[in-house]
């Protein structure tokens, strides 16, 4: 029926307004990366079960992607941070 | 041969002019001009602040650095030229007053008819005047704003917007909610 | 008769008499009644044959637990199947009928179930049906599936509106008995919003049947009293006939409204449901206890009913479902139902407590029999007596109705809906919700607490509790002075040893204990693999009543407690939710939105005929009087673009405008091809890879000015690029200084081309468009007469001499209008998307018909596009991969057939001549084909391993759904014009 996501730029929203791309610990690999680095950021995904940080995009709001931490158990959510925040912190 | 070109309303042939408004009403907005502003980056500050003191128009927020101008006292030629003026190279503007239509709803019961689409509380302590947020109203992207004690605004695309005037019709049918174009 | 109507009392409207038909009987009920306690009162106590055996069955409850009473209401397409009795309002004209029964409910042919039940024990189907397996699907279930089963939905098209809302508050309050009441009254009062939700047509709960005074007044006027206080409440909304069917992620609620199934003429301008979404920040759940039934032999028997509900269709709706009513409890609850059917003059019989030494006091003058038990029950399709046993010797009791009391399980579905395990408590003997965090609370008989003045107090306390925990201190609530009370109690007691039938613990399933002790000796005793092999718990009352039992007597039998059994997972819907309310508004054309160009009335004007592509309706083809077929206007169209001059609505493609100082390196990373060098006042064609190297989409992008870009998409992936975009610049490279904005309806672009839309164009605008002037690829501002802005872009998707025109979309009619009028002397036409599709076929231009995620640049031929100057961009790394680079691959080719009369689809497959169709020999695929008016004949366009070496070779085009082979020669894509001489001119 409805999740409720507390988007950091517009509020709560409902979960509808957003579109999941999936792990948000991914880094894109440096062009002259090896086969396999490449594969494992294209290809290869862990699925799993508890707390995990996501790519949502507000699609229906700001637009913004964000990186939402929940359970994907409970389906608790435990933060939801701006996107671009994320990847200057990870070292770009 | 220079030629006239008659613009077309994109819910012309589907809402009458003014006419008595019921106690709910939505009025669509014949003429308006709206353009997006684009804060460059670093200036998204300075950018509210040059557009929220200017008073002959209305700053709807979009997104972080992102905002919605309307106003219905300027042509989107003169709107598009006085931002220019207002914001230099702090700011790209984008003329969107032919891709975007503007409704208003009010009446006592506009809130029980938004919230048949829309998620977030409208309750007037949570969605005070003044606000304004995107948010989605049954399948569609919309902006809406809280204007007055009982009164919204609503920015639709224009693709979308005959849609959505279906939808509000819809949604307003339990409250004989009016349509007509604003005089 | 048996059952009647009381000459006195209740909450009915004795003056306003309502008529209803009952299998096409009519009826008299009155104002308030439920279509049970109207049946009653017509004493109409068998209302519908069971599942499987085909045993009659009567009323057992008052309420959303009903196993039996389960009818079909309504008439034509205004037919409801699986209707609980004992919660349909009754309302004048109300058609009901019962369900399951053959040819009639007094005569039912499939009753000789009941003689084959040997066969029909637990786990049935699987053993029964297994062999041969040929007879499942043609003789075993058609016949289940008609014998058994419960009421059928009608085929036609359901006439009613549904709709679907949002609701915020503080406080959820579900249940309006004497907890929940107490709940939203102190909430209220705090100032909390509050939402009080019921799911009966008035709110009350258990007090609308209580006998206890509160305050010195019935309990009745006490509801009154509260509920016209709530009703002054600003911050409180009340709801009724509203059924909260689930507990979801974030403290979210679905709840059902029935606006108005409760009334025979509906009003059109209200949906006949509604569901809710109701956001709480706190919810506390005032659901109440469910009374168990008693497990004994013949304990289906019409007349058999909860003791509780005869207290309520007496108390409440004034009806006596006896005349002689015995009483069998395993506690005090059948005592207080004693009390209250003698209250109204209604005998009993005898009250048979299973408890040698319990204390509890009976009515004056009534029969106890402690320590006794029920074996047996008399009579045909209405009970007649009972037969006792205490102490090894048998008693026959005439009665006419009986009530059972088992005790009270606390009703707690929602709490457990979100993975919660209800916890096994010895002192109540009963599951009860454990700790499911603040968000939702239990409160009253929901928490075990089965006193009245316990429940008002403690709905008071939590919500006191919760107001506090919200910021609002609140004072302590006023308690209600409540009358005498007797202490609850019971003991566990969860089959009646003896039956001399069938001791049913699950009524609409026809579950009896002996089926779940065959379960148990199969090897199915885990309660859930139980629920599974007997179909106890299932169907549309999901076990309310039944659940319990069924656990005590599998713990029973297995010498374990129940806490150590468990329960089955409570999920939602707590009642059946109609499709149509889960749909709302979205059907038929509210579906999905429709996005209309800004061209539509333009297009509608020329007669076009649309076609739904995505959201959008694009303009198909635009036939002229005399054409017969789509493709006689088609051919028309294409050639007439080819000859003369065409326009086409082509605004629907995505348009985003690009901005900032690395707007162009933003652009260079994001194409697989270079734009940083791309001259301000030029397009270029730009090709999209997804990071695994296959092509994602394509689209020309112009340089307006030096840090302002105008990309186009493809209609279909328009919103895609843009997240793509979007991701590409928050995520990956936040350094870069770019911004974007989708301008897609702001702009009605029309495609304008054929050798003469030149002295179309040029007839249109100021500015100079000859080919020196504005050569292919020029991207401008430009000026119309008249003096309106618009942006011309000369690019083409027909091979043509052709450009795009964009003015702002309240123009485009008015523009394109003009369009055709300066065209006419040129021979202009309109064309479609089915014109434009062929004419990019012949040109052997790509869509994502080709490109369709399985396509490397190479393969569509535009290899040489890679940049291998840039150090990076989305799939370059990739794109080198081992496997996309293999010389095998299908590369792009143009299929014309060998025999000019034959056409080619696209789906078919390609294999070498000879060769056997199989997946090893597979050689390729047609991905577009159309026919040529421009050829003669149809010609495709597909993917061959190696194609571009095989130019003039032969292959089959073999298509499997139509059976044919048509032998096609291999040739260059592109079949129109290659030198590009017309593109140029």
């Amino acid at each position: 029926m409805a999740s409720l996501i507390p988007c950091p730029h517009c509020g709560v929203r409902p979960k509808e307004e957003f579109a999941i791309r999936g792990d948000a610990s991914l880094v894109r690999p440096d062009p002259e990366s090896s086969d396999e680095t490449w594969n494992d950021y294209v290809h290869i995904r862990a699925n799993p079960r508890g707390r995990y940080r996501e790519h949502w995009q507000h699609v229906a709001g700001c637009r913004r992607w964000l990186v939402v931490e929940r359970d994907t158990f409970t389906h608790e959510v435990f933060s939801v941070t701006d996107g671009s925040v994320r990847a200057w912190e990870i070292g770009r | 041969m220079p030629h006239q070109f008659q613009e077309r309303h994109a819910l012309e042939e589907l809402v009458s002019m003014n006419a008595a408004a019921a106690a709910d009403h939505l009025a669509v907005v014949a003429r308006q001009a709206i353009v997006v502003v684009l804060a460059a980056e670093g200036q998204e500050a300075s950018v509210a602040a040059l557009l929220t003191a200017d008073e002959e128009i209305s700053v709807r927020f979009s997104a972080p650095g992102e905002w919605l101008v309307v106003t219905g006292l300027q042509t989107p030629e003169l709107l598009q030229q006085s931002l220019a003026a207002l914001l230099r190279e702090t700011a790209h503007c984008v003329d969107q007053s032919h891709g975007r239509v503007l409704l208003r709803l009010s009446g006592a019961n506009s809130r029980a008819i938004l919230a048949k689409g829309i998620g977030i509380d409208l309750h007037p302590s949570a969605f005070v005047i003044g606000s304004s947020a995107n948010v989605l109203c049954g399948h569609i992207s919309i902006n809406l704003a809280l204007v007055d004690k009982n009164s919204f605004e609503i920015v639709v695309m224009r693709s979308f917007a005959e849609s959505l005037l279906h939808d509000l019709c819809e949604m307003g049918r339990a409250f004989d909610l009016s349509v007509f174009f604003a005089p | 008769m048996t059952a009647y109507r009381l000459s006195a009392g209740g909450l009915v409207d004795r003056a306003t008499s309502l008529n209803f038909t009952f299998d096409g009987q009519s009826m008299k009920g009155l104002a308030g009644d439920t279509l049970a306690s109207a049946l009653l009162a017509n004493d109409q106590m068998l209302v519908g044959r069971s599942f499987k055996y085909h045993r009659p069955r009567g009323i057992v409850t008052a309420g959303a637990s009903e196993p039996n009473a389960l009818m079909t209401i309504g008439s034509g397409a205004r037919t409801d199947p699986n209707t609980k009795a004992t919660v349909a309002e009754l309302y004048a004209g109300l058609e009901a009928r019962s369900q399951n029964s053959w040819p009639s409910l007094k005569y039912d042919v499939g009753a000789l179930n009941g003689l084959l039940s040997p066969f029909l024990s637990a786990g049935f189907y699987y053993k029964t049906f297994m062999w041969p397996a040929a007879f499942w699907e043609k003789v075993y279930e058609p016949i289940i599936r008609k014998a058994a089963g419960l009421g059928r939905a009608v085929l036609e098209r359901d006439p009613e509106a549904y709709e679907k809302c949002w609701a915020h508050c503080d406080l959820l309050v579900v249940g309006s008995g004497p907890a929940g009441l107490m709940a939203a009254l102190t909430a209220g009062r705090a100032g909390l919003r509050v939402i009080l939700v019921d799911e009966g047509f008035r709110h009350g709960g258990s007090l609308l049947s209580e006998t206890t005074p509160i305050d010195g007044e019935p309990a009745a006027a006490f509801v009154d009293k509260a509920l016209s206080e709530l009703a002054t409440l600003p911050n409180v909304t009340l709801m009724a006939r509203t059924t909260v069917f689930g507990w979801y992620d974030d403290n979210v609620f679905g709840a059902l409204e029935r606006v108005q199934k409760h009334l025979a003429v509906p009003s059109s301008k209200l949906p006949a449901e509604r569901v809710w979404r109701i956001a709480a920040k706190r919810a506390l759940l005032a659901t109440g206890a469910e009374e168990r039934p008693l497990v004994f032999g013949g304990n289906d028997r019409p007349g058999v009913m909860m003791a509780g509900a005869l207290s309520t269709y007496a108390n409440r709706y004034g009806v006596a479902a006896g005349k002689l009513v015995a009483l069998f409890t395993n506690g005090s609850a059948g005592y207080r139902t004693a009390a209250d059917l003698a209250a109204h003059g209604i005998d009993i019989a005898a009250i048979i407590d299973s408890r040698a030494d319990s204390t509890e006091v009976a009515p004056f003058g009534t029969r106890v029999i402690r320590g006794g038990s029920i074996v047996d029950t008399k009579g045909r399709s209405r009970l007649s007596g009972i037969t006792v046993e205490r102490s090894g010797f048998e008693e026959r009791i005439d009665c006419d109705a009986m009530g059972m009391s088992g005790g009270f399980s606390p009703v707690i579905h929602l709490a457990c809906q979100r993975g919660a395990k209800p916890v096994w408590s010895e002192t109540l003997k009963a599951f009860v919700a454990p700790d499911v965090g603040a968000g939702l609370r239990l409160a009253g008989s929901a928490a075990g607490l089965y006193a009245l003045a316990a429940c008002l107090k403690d709905g008071a306390d939590k919500a006191r509790t919760i107001a506090s925990d919200l910021g609002l201190l609140t004072s302590a609530a006023h308690l209600p002075a409540v009358g005498e009370e007797t202490t609850a109690s019971f003991t566990a007691l969860w089959y009646v040893p003896g039956a001399r039938s069938k001791a049913f613990v699950d009524f609409q399933n026809d579950v009896h204990a002996k089926d779940l002790g065959l379960a148990l000796r199969e090897g199915f005793g885990h309660v859930e693999h139980a629920k599974r092999y007997t179909t106890n718990g299932m169907a549309t009352d999901q076990g309310k009543l039944s659940n319990v039992n069924a656990v005590g007597i599998l713990a029973g039998m297995q010498g374990v407690s129940p806490a150590e059994l468990g329960t089955t997972t409570f999920r939602p819907f707590y009642t059946p939710v109609p499709f149509g309310a889960l749909a709302g508004t979205s059907r038929d054309e509210h579906a999905a939105p429709k996005r209309v160009s800004p061209l539509h009335g333009w297009a509608a004007r020329n007669k076009a005929v649309f076609i739904e592509s995505g959201l959008w309706y694009r303009s198909s083809w635009f036939p002229r009087a005399g054409e017969k077929t789509w493709r006689e206007s088609v051919d028309r169209e294409v050639l007439n673009v080819r000859e003369n001059v065409g326009l086409c609505d082509v605004s629907t493609l995505g348009k985003i405008e690009v901005f900032g100082p690395d707007a162009a390196e933003f652009l260079n990373r994001l194409y697989c091809n270079p734009f940083l060098k791309l001259p301000v006042g030029k397009a270029r064609y730009g090709l999209m890879l997804r990071e695994d190297g296959m092509v994602y989409d394509d689209g020309t992008t112009s340089r307006l000015s030096d840090e302002h870009f105008l990309v186009t998409t493809t209609t279909a992936l328009a919103g895609g690029v843009m997240s793509h975009m979007e991701y590409c610049a928050q995520v990956l490279w936040p350094e870069l200084k770019v911004r974007f904005c989708s301008v897609s309806d702001q702009w009605a672009q029309m495609a304008i081309a054929g050798p003469k839309s030149r002295l179309v164009v040029q007839a249109l605008v100021e500015d100079d468009v000859s080919n020196a002037a504005f050569p292919f690829l020029a991207a401008k501002a430009v000026t119309l007469k008249g003096g309106l802005k618009g942006r011309l872009f000369r690019i083409s998707f027909s091979g043509e001499l052709a450009y795009e025109l964009a003015v702002p979309a309240g123009y485009g009619e008015a523009v394109a209008d003009k369009v055709m009028d300066v065209g006419r002397m040129h021979g202009i036409c309109a064309y479609g998307l089915e014109a434009l599709n062929v004419l990019r076929i012949e040109k052997g231009h790509v869509t994502h018909a080709e490109l369709d995620g399985r396509v490397t640049p190479d393969d569509a031929g535009f290899g040489r596009m890679l940049s291998s100057q840039k150090a990076d961009f989305i799939g370059k790394r990739l794109s080198t991969r081992f496997g996309l680079t293999a010389a095998d691959r299908m590369q792009m080719v143009g299929l014309k057939p060998v025999e000019k009369d034959k056409d080619i689809r696209a789906g078919a497959h390609l294999l070498r001549e000879g060769a056997k169709p199989s997946t090893l020999n597979d050689q390729g695929y047609v991905s577009s084909a159309c026919y040529s008016p421009v050829l003669g004949q149809f010609i495709a366009l597909g993917f061959l391993k190696s194609g571009r070496e095989r130019y003039g070779e032969k292959v089959v085009v073999w298509d499997r759904l139509r059976g044919e082979e048509t032998l096609a020669e291999i040739c260059n894509p592109v079949f129109v014009d290659p030198a590009n001489t017309k593109l140029n001119s």
